[in-house]
C-alpha cells in the first residue's frame, strides 16, 4: 500500500506541474500534429520542410486585415479570430528545390474547432485538402478523403466569388458536394476556412514572391 | 621625564647578541657597555658587520639581547635573563623612542599630515594635541600638508618621517642611516635639522651613519669593530 | 587624526585592480548565493499558492483510480472506478470538515480529434458546492450553470481556446453525441482546470448512465487536525485518500535534493571567492611587511595590526557582498519581467523572492565567512617583528 501510494502521489505531483503546459502565444495557432508524418502524406515527393509563423499584425497590421476580410467577403469574428493569431506555414522541399506549401487555419465549427490544412503547389493550386480535427457526429464524412479530393486542382481564383456568409457559390466551387447535409454549418465552415487559408497564404507568401507590396 | 638625577637616559652593561646561522654562532655584539646622557647626540660608525646596527636596535628596544642589561632612566629593561614579548617591547618603545630609517617608509596613500598623525591612531600621549601641525611647521613642511609622499622630494619625505617619529614626544630619537637615500645637499639639510632638534629641544639622538661629516655633527662618536665599541 | 578604518580603506586602494578583482569575485558568489536562496523561497511559496489554489486539500476516491485528469486521459478513460454518492454525507458531518464537493470524472473518446482520435475529459460538478471551493475562478465570459440539471458546460481557458468556443456556442460530447451549451469560459488558472470541461454533476451522470461519483473534494477547517481526518477517512471502505499536503511534501522532497546540490555549488562559489580574499589580503600583508614593522615602531600593538588587516577583509567582504546582492535585486526584477513576457501566465508574485531579511542574512553569512578566513592573514601580520621586516630589504 505504501509503495503504490507513493507512486500515485509522485505521478500526481509530476503531472500537476507538467501537464498544465502553458502555451507561449496569446492566441493559439494551428500546427500539424505530426509534421514528419503528415508532410510526407500530403506531399509524397518531399524530402524535407521548413516551418515558419506569420501573423496579420506583424505582416501588415490593420490594412492587411481589411484586405483579407474584403477578399474573404466576411469579417473576422469572436475572441479567437484575432489579428495576432499565428499561422503556421510549412515550406516543402524536394532536395534543395521548393515544391510547395502546407498551411493550416483554425475555424469555428458547430460543436468545436475545425483545423483545416491545404497542401499547395508552387502555383497555388490545391494538391490535398485535410481536416485534422473536427467535432461532429458527421465528422467522419467530412474527413473522408473522398470529400477532400473534390478540392484538388482548385485555386484561390475559384473561390473569389464564394460568399461564406450566405454559402452562395459559383463555378467549380458550386460543384462541391456536401456529403453530410445534416452538418451544413460545418460544411460551410470548412469552405470558409479553406478560402481564408488560400487568401492568407496568398498574402503571406505568393504576393511576396510576386513582388507586390 | 626618564632621567635620573645624574641625567642618564640609557645605560647598557655587557650587551651581547648572538645569532645562530646554520650550525654557526655569530657574535654580532660582544659585551658592550656604555652610558648615554639626556640631551646627547651620539653617532655610531663602523664597517658592515661591525655590530653598530645591532647595538642601536638593542638600545632602541627593537630586539632582545642574548645577555647583558639595559636600563632606561634607572628602570631595568633587559636583564636577569628575562625576554620581553613584542607587546611589552612595544609599550616601552612608544613611551620613549621615535625612529627614522634610511627608507622613509611613509604610507603612500596617506597625505603628509595623515602620515605624521598615524602613530596617534595607535597611541596618544597626553598633551600632544597640535603636535602634528607644530612639528611640520618646525620642519618647514607647513605648505605640503595635503600632499602625498609621491609628490614631495626625498629630503622632504625624511622631514615628514622625522615629524612622525616625534609626534608622541619621545625622549630619544633613533636614526638608522637617515641620509642613506639622500644626495649631499639634502643630507646636509637633514643633518642641520637633527642638530637643531638636539640643541634647542634637548632631544637625545642616537644615530648610525656611514657619513663621517654627519657622524661628527653630534659631538660624540663611537666606532664599532667586530662587535665591540671604541670611543674616541 | 586618522582612524583605523581610513587606514585600512586607503590600503585597499593601493592596488586598485587587485582589490577590484577580489571584489568582483565576492560580488559574483554573493549574487549567486542570494539568488538561489531567493529562488528557493519563491518556489516554495509559489508551490504553496498553487496547492492552495486547488481549493480543496483532500480528495477521496475509489481505490485504484487514477485521480488526475491527465492520467485518466493518458490511460484512455478506462479503469475508472466509482464511489457511492452517499459517502459525501458521511464525510460532511465530520467536525474537521469545512466543505465537501462530489465530482464525477469522465473521459470520452473522440475519433476525429487528430488522426488517431483523442480523449475529451469532463468533470461533473455540484453547482451548490463546487464554485464555493474555487472562489478564485474568474470568468472570461459568462458564468456557472443555471441549475443542477442543465445541459450546459463551463470550459477552462485552454479547452475553450482549442475548440474556439464562446458563450452561446454548442459543444458535442463524443461517443454519446449529446449537445451542451457553453455558458461560461474561465480565465487562466495555471492549473489543469484550464483544460477541463465542467458540466453539472447530474447532467454528466445522466449522459454517462452512472449514478455514482469518482471523487470527493474536501476542504478542511482552518485549525482542524488534518492528520486525524485523513486517518478516519482511510477507514472508509474501498477508498483512497489523497492529500495535497502529502503531494507538496513529496515535491518538496524531490526538490530538496536538487536544492541541496545547487546550494552546495553556491557555497563552493563562496568559498572560492573567500580564498581569493585571503590571497589578496595575504599578498598585501607580505608586500607590506616593512611597513607593518614601521607601524610597530610607532607604537602599534600586535592587536592593532590584527584589527587593521581584519578591517581590510571586512571592507572587501562587505562591499562585495552588498554589490552582489544589489546585482541580484536588479536581475531578479529583470528576469521577472522577462519571464512574464515569454509566458503570458506565470505564477503570481515573484519567482525569485529576495526580501530584505534574506539579503541581510546572506550579507551576514558572507561577512562572517570572510572574517573567519581573514583571521590567518591578520594574525600573521600581527606577529611581524619590526626588526626582521625592516631588515629584510
Amino acid at each position: 500500500m505504501k509503495g503504490k501510494a507513493f507512486l500515485k502521489i509522485f505521478l500526481t505531483a509530476f503531472l500537476l506541474f507538467f501537464a498544465a503546459a502553458v502555451p507561449a502565444f496569446a492566441a493559439v495557432g494551428c500546427d500539424l500534429n505530426d509534421p514528419d508524418r503528415d508532410v510526407v502524406r500530403l506531399f509524397p515527393d518531399s524530402t524535407g520542410y521548413k516551418t515558419s509563423y506569420a501573423a496579420i499584425d506583424k505582416r501588415g497590421g490593420e490594412p492587411l486585415l481589411r484586405r483579407v476580410e474584403q477578399r474573404l467577403r466576411d469579417r473576422f469574428h469572436g475572441i479567437y479570430e484575432t489579428i495576432d493569431v499565428p499561422y503556421t506555414i510549412y515550406e516543402i522541399y524536394n532536395g534543395k528545390r521548393k515544391v510547395g506549401y502546407i498551411h493550416g487555419v483554425n475555424q469555428k465549427g458547430q460543436f468545436g474547432g475545425i483545423q483545416v490544412f491545404v497542401a499547395l503547389d508552387m502555383e497555388g493550386r490545391i494538391k490535398s485538402f485535410y481536416i485534422q480535427k473536427m467535432t461532429s457526429q458527421w465528422a467522419k464524412k467530412l474527413r473522408d478523403p473522398k470529400f477532400g479530393r473534390q478540392f484538388t486542382g482548385l485555386a484561390l481564383k475559384d473561390f473569389e466569388a464564394y460568399d461564406p456568409a450566405t454559402g452562395k457559390a459559383s463555378g467549380k466551387v458550386a460543384e462541391i458536394r456536401n456529403p453530410a447535409p445534416e452538418a451544413e454549418i460545418d460544411f460551410r465552415a470548412a469552405l470558409r476556412a479553406l478560402k481564408k487559408n488560400l487568401i492568407l497564404i496568398d498574402e503571406f507568401v505568393f504576393s511576396a514572391e510576386r513582388g507586390k507590396p | 621625564m626618564m632621567t635620573t638625577e645624574s641625567g642618564v637616559s640609557l645605560e647598557a652593561r655587557g650587551l651581547t647578541r648572538v645569532y645562530r646561522r646554520g650550525s654557526e654562532d655569530i657574535r654580532a655584539l660582544d659585551g658592550v657597555s656604555l652610558q648615554i646622557r639626556r640631551g646627547e647626540f651620539v653617532s655610531f660608525m663602523g664597517p658592515s658587520g661591525s655590530g653598530k646596527t645591532t647595538l642601536v636596535n638593542l638600545l632602541g628596544c627593537l630586539d632582545n639581547p642574548t645577555s647583558g642589561e639595559l636600563e632606561l632612566a634607572g628602570r631595568s629593561i633587559f636583564g636577569g635573563g628575562r625576554i620581553l614579548s613584542e607587546r611589552e617591547l612595544t609599550r616601552i618603545r612608544r613611551e620613549v623612542f621615535g625612529y627614522i630609517f634610511q627608507n622613509f617608509y611613509l604610507i603612500p596613500t596617506l597625505t603628509v599630515r595623515e602620515n605624521v598623525a598615524l602613530p596617534l591612531a595607535f597611541y596618544r600621549k597626553p598633551g600632544v594635541d597640535g603636535e602634528v601641525e607644530r612639528l611640520l611647521g618646525l620642519l618647514g613642511m607647513e605648505h605640503r600638508l595635503d600632499h602625498l609622499p609621491g609628490q614631495i622630494s626625498g629630503g622632504e619625505m625624511q622631514r615628514v618621517a622625522i615629524a612622525r617619529a616625534l609626534v608622541n614626544r619621545p625622549e630619544i630619537l633613533l636614526a638608522d642611516e637617515p641620509t642613506g637615500n639622500l644626495d649631499t645637499k639634502r643630507s646636509e639639510e637633514i643633518g642641520e635639522v637633527l642638530q637643531e632638534l638636539n640643541k634647542s629641544a634637548g632631544l637625545t639622538i642616537v644615530m648610525v651613519s656611514h657619513n663621517p661629516n654627519l657622524a661628527r655633527l653630534g659631538g660624540r662618536l663611537i666606532e664599532m669593530r667586530d662587535g665591540r665599541a671604541y670611543e674616541s | 587624526m586618522i582612524s583605523g578604518f581610513q587606514i585600512a580603506y586607503k590600503n585597499l586602494l593601493r592596488k586598485k585592480s587587485r582589490t577590484l578583482l577580489t571584489l568582483v569575485g565576492i560580488m559574483l558568489s554573493s549574487w549567486v548565493l542570494v539568488s538561489l536562496l531567493g529562488f528557493n523561497r519563491g518556489y516554495e511559496s509559489a508551490l504553496n499558492r498553487d496547492i492552495d489554489n486547488m481549493g480543496y486539500q483532500l480528495m477521496v476516491m475509489a481505490k485504484g483510480c487514477p485521480y488526475e485528469a491527465a492520467t485518466m486521459m493518458l490511460q484512455g478513460g478506462t479503469g475508472l472506478r466509482y464511489i457511492e454518492q452517499s459517502m459525501v454525507d458521511s464525510i460532511v458531518i465530520r467536525p474537521e470538515v469545512d466543505k465537501v464537493t462530489p465530482i464525477l470524472m469522465q473521459a470520452f473518446f473522440d475519433p476525429d480529434k487528430g488522426d488517431g482520435g483523442g480523449i475529451a475529459g469532463y468533470f461533473g460538478v455540484d453547482l451548490t458546492t463546487f464554485p464555493t471551493m474555487k472562489p478564485f475562478f474568474r470568468f472570461r465570459q459568462g458564468g456557472w450553470f443555471h441549475d443542477e440539471q442543465a445541459t450546459e458546460a463551463v470550459m477552462g481557458f485552454e479547452a475553450a481556446e482549442l475548440e474556439q468556443r464562446e458563450v452561446g456556442d454548442m459543444i458535442l460530447v463524443p461517443e454519446k453525441n449529446v449537445q451542451l451549451k457553453v455558458v461560461g469560459i474561465l480565465e487562466r488558472t495555471g492549473t489543469q482546470d484550464d483544460g477541463t470541461i465542467f458540466v453539472p454533476l447530474k447532467t454528466l451522470q445522466r449522459i454517462s448512465g452512472i449514478d455514482k461519483i469518482t471523487t470527493i473534494g474536501i476542504k478542511v477547517k482552518k485549525d482542524a487536525d488534518s492528520a486525524k481526518l485523513e486517518a478516519a477517512l482511510y477507514q472508509l471502505p474501498d477508498v483512497q485518500v489523497v492529500s495535497f499536503t502529502q503531494v507538496k511534501q513529496t515535491i518538496m522532497k524531490l526538490v530538496a535534493t536538487a536544492r541541496v546540490m545547487v546550494l552546495s555549488i553556491a557555497i563552493i562559489a563562496l568559498l572560492i571567492a573567500m580564498v581569493g580574499v585571503v590571497n589578496t589580503i595575504l599578498m598585501s600583508v607580505l608586500e607590506r611587511l616593512q611597513e607593518i614593522g614601521i607601524l610597530k615602531t610607532m607604537g602599534a600593538m600586535p592587536g592593532d595590526i590584527f584589527r587593521l588587516v581584519w578591517t581590510e577583509t571586512l571592507i572587501l567582504c562587505f562591499s562585495g557582498g552588498v554589490a552582489g546582492i544589489g546585482l541580484a535585486f536588479v536581475f531578479a526584477r529583470l528576469s521577472d519581467i522577462l519571464v512574464r513576457r515569454v509566458l503570458p501566465y506565470a505564477p503570481g508574485g515573484e519567482l525569485v523572492a529576495i526580501d530584505l531579511k534574506l539579503a541581510l542574512l546572506t550579507l551576514a553569512v558572507i561577512v562572517v565567512v570572510g572574517l573567519l578566513s581573514g583571521i590567518y592573514p591578520a594574525w600573521k601580520a600581527g606577529r611581524v617583528r619590526p626588526l626582521e621586516s625592516i631588515r629584510g630589504e
